[in-house]
């Protein structure tokens, strides 16, 4: 087992995750732009589209990825002290993902909503 | 003209100061000679130089707020009044002179020489002029620490980033045709420390007063670390 956390994966992921953020936060700008839900009824069934869902989630994924990296990077620059830096860890980690659980649940509820 | 020189006798001093000097320029004058001249006025004024001509990479410094080579940057390019200090980041010995065990020693961890498995031939080890050419840019480094020492990732970890210097360096033998650990030398750099540190800053672009680009190379590691992992 490797002692170390990980340099090329953490890395492509970041990579890989900015280029599904940048390509989506242009459709989301485009589509809010000209095709915008006006009422909670019509947020609800365009949020409820499989095509859709499936857009969010992943962007919500790449969004934790991506901030994960990018905290760890910044946490691991400036924080030397080993217990401050897991427990800033931990917290952040804690953090996106109670982030990430609470946009899943309003998306699948928007799906089962009636 | 005016410049205020970092001074610090660790033996005497409490504390480093800016200590003024007036330097009479003459034509042609580089910083190597204005500190030259002051190191007359003042005797106790320490810093380090050799060849005068940019090979050596002993007199690089800081001077308002850049690191460069005192003996090819003109006076006559820098603002007055000129700031001098030591690189940054690097534990002062005395006055400009720093301590540059930690580069030397992350310089050392990538291996900076071939390392050929075959059982060497009768004569040289052949290279094609093409493969010859993927060396430029990459083997003029003079080890001035003009990069290194500007770079703010290496400044938060000395002991764990290699830094841009060394970073070059490994590229320049992963690059060379003639070199067969190519996965121990990609094996050695994994890890979120020791390639994966450099955040694109470009600091060392910057600085280099080779006009190298430490950036690319790290880019083309990466890049070559991904090929080889899937």
């Amino acid at each position: 087992m490797s002692r170390q956390a990980s340099g090329l994966r953490a890395w492509a992921l970041q990579r890989i995750s900015a280029a599904y953020l940048g390509l989506y936060l242009i459709y989301i700008l485009g589509h809010l732009s000209f095709n915008a839900p006006d009422s909670y009824e019509s947020w609800r069934v365009y949020v409820a589209d499989p095509g859709v869902t499936i857009g969010m989630l992943l962007f919500v994924s790449a969004l934790l990825i991506h901030a994960w990296v990018g905290i760890r990077d910044v946490l691991i620059d400036y924080v030397h002290p080993i217990m401050a830096r897991v427990a800033l860890l931990s917290l952040f980690a804690i953090g996106l993902i109670g982030c990430g659980l609470w946009f899943a649940r309003v998306i699948f509820l928007a799906s089962v909503a009636a | 003209m005016k410049f205020f020189v970092y001074r610090y006798n660790p033996d005497v001093d409490t504390a480093p100061h800016m200590q003024e000097y007036d330097v009479e320029v003459t034509r042609g004058m580089m910083l190597r000679d204005a500190l030259m001249e002051i190191k007359r006025q003042d005797e106790s004024f320490a810093f380090r130089h050799s060849c005068g001509e940019g090979v050596c990479g002993s007199d690089a410094v800081n001077a308002n707020g850049k690191n460069l080579l005192g003996c090819t940057t003109p006076v006559t390019d820098l603002k007055e009044p000129v700031n001098v200090r030591p690189l940054p980041g690097r534990p002062v010995i005395r006055d400009l002179v720093v301590d540059m065990s930690q580069f030397y020693q992350q310089y050392r961890a990538v291996k900076p020489y071939l390392i050929h498995k075959d059982p060497l031939p009768e004569q040289e080890i052949l290279q094609s002029p093409e493969d010859r050419d993927k060396l430029d840019g990459l083997y003029e480094c003079i080890m001035c620490g003009c990069c290194s020492t500007s770079c703010p990732s290496f400044w938060w970890n000395p002991d764990k980033f290699h830094g841009p210097q060394a970073l070059l360096q490994a590229w320049r033998f992963l690059a060379d045709s003639r070199d067969q650990a190519t996965e121990e030398r990609l094996d050695a750099l994994e890890g979120p420390y020791k390639l994966f540190r450099c955040h694109t800053i470009m600091n060392c672009v910057e600085s280099c007063p080779k006009s190298l680009n430490p950036t690319k190379a790290i880019g083309k590691i990466k890049e070559l670390m991904l090929k080889h992992s899937i």
